[in-house]
């Protein structure tokens, strides 16, 4: 089983590319690998305790609440990020960390593979 | 090197393909990127689709776009999330997103 760390740079929740990357680490760690998971910009907002589900709406909250209890699954959000856009530690969804950039770079490195997702 | 690249985007990325070298292509497809596989202009398949690649395109896209395999070009071959991982981890070395 090998290990793959995903970057994910923009996006809003609902985003095409926020999808993906979630449903793509969910089929990994079915698959027995693990995944470390890393939010900066926009994406941070996924990061955000007490997100609604609506109706015909894609939502990965619960998706993410799985993910971690598989305990298979890391995911940090850019803090400065989060800062920024007016969401403090408190606000933070159980289960994500907040740090810096390093986060990601040090991941990468014993990663068996790296995937970062860049602007839509 | 093995390099696998994913294409989202319908209209763009196909300059950076061309510039790219690879001993094996695999492009992937997925979000709006699975037009290219799928849809024809002037009656042609994408011209992305005559590279010397393997192309692959994600299913749940397809289909949450309305299309199916039947629409799909005769070299394009269609993968579910879990084909996707395998992909990753033991069909290409580096993959990259466009």
């Amino acid at each position: 089983m090998g290990k793959l760390t995903m970057g994910v740079f923009p996006g809003l929740v609902g985003s095409l590319s926020l999808d993906f990357s979630v449903k793509l680490a969910e089929a990994a760690v079915k698959k027995g690998h693990t995944v470390d998971y890393w939010v900066s910009s926009n994406a941070t907002m996924l990061s955000k305790k007490g997100q609604r589900s609506f109706k015909d709406y894609s939502t990965l909250y619960k998706t993410l609440e799985e993910l971690f209890k598989t305990g298979n699954f890391k995911a940090c959000a850019c803090e400065a990020c989060a800062e920024a856009r007016g969401f403090h530690k408190e606000d933070l969804m159980e289960g994500w960390i907040r740090k810096s950039m390093d986060w990601y770079l040090a991941s990468s490195f014993d990663a068996d593979r790296v995937l970062m997702i860049g602007g839509e | 090197m093995k390099l696998g690249v994913f294409m989202s985007d319908y209209r763009t990325g196909a300059d950076v393909v061309d510039r790219l070298s690879a001993d094996k292509l695999g492009i992937i497809f997925v979000g709006n990127g699975i037009y290219r596989a799928a849809v024809k202009e002037g009656g042609s398949n994408d011209p992305i689709l005559q590279k010397s690649a393997t192309f692959y395109v994600l299913t749940e896209d397809l289909e949450s776009r309305g299309l199916t395999a039947a629409n799909l070009a005769a070299n394009v071959k269609a993968v579910t999330y879990s084909d996707v991982v395998d992909l990753i981890f033991n069909d290409y070395e580096k993959i990259i997103w466009i």
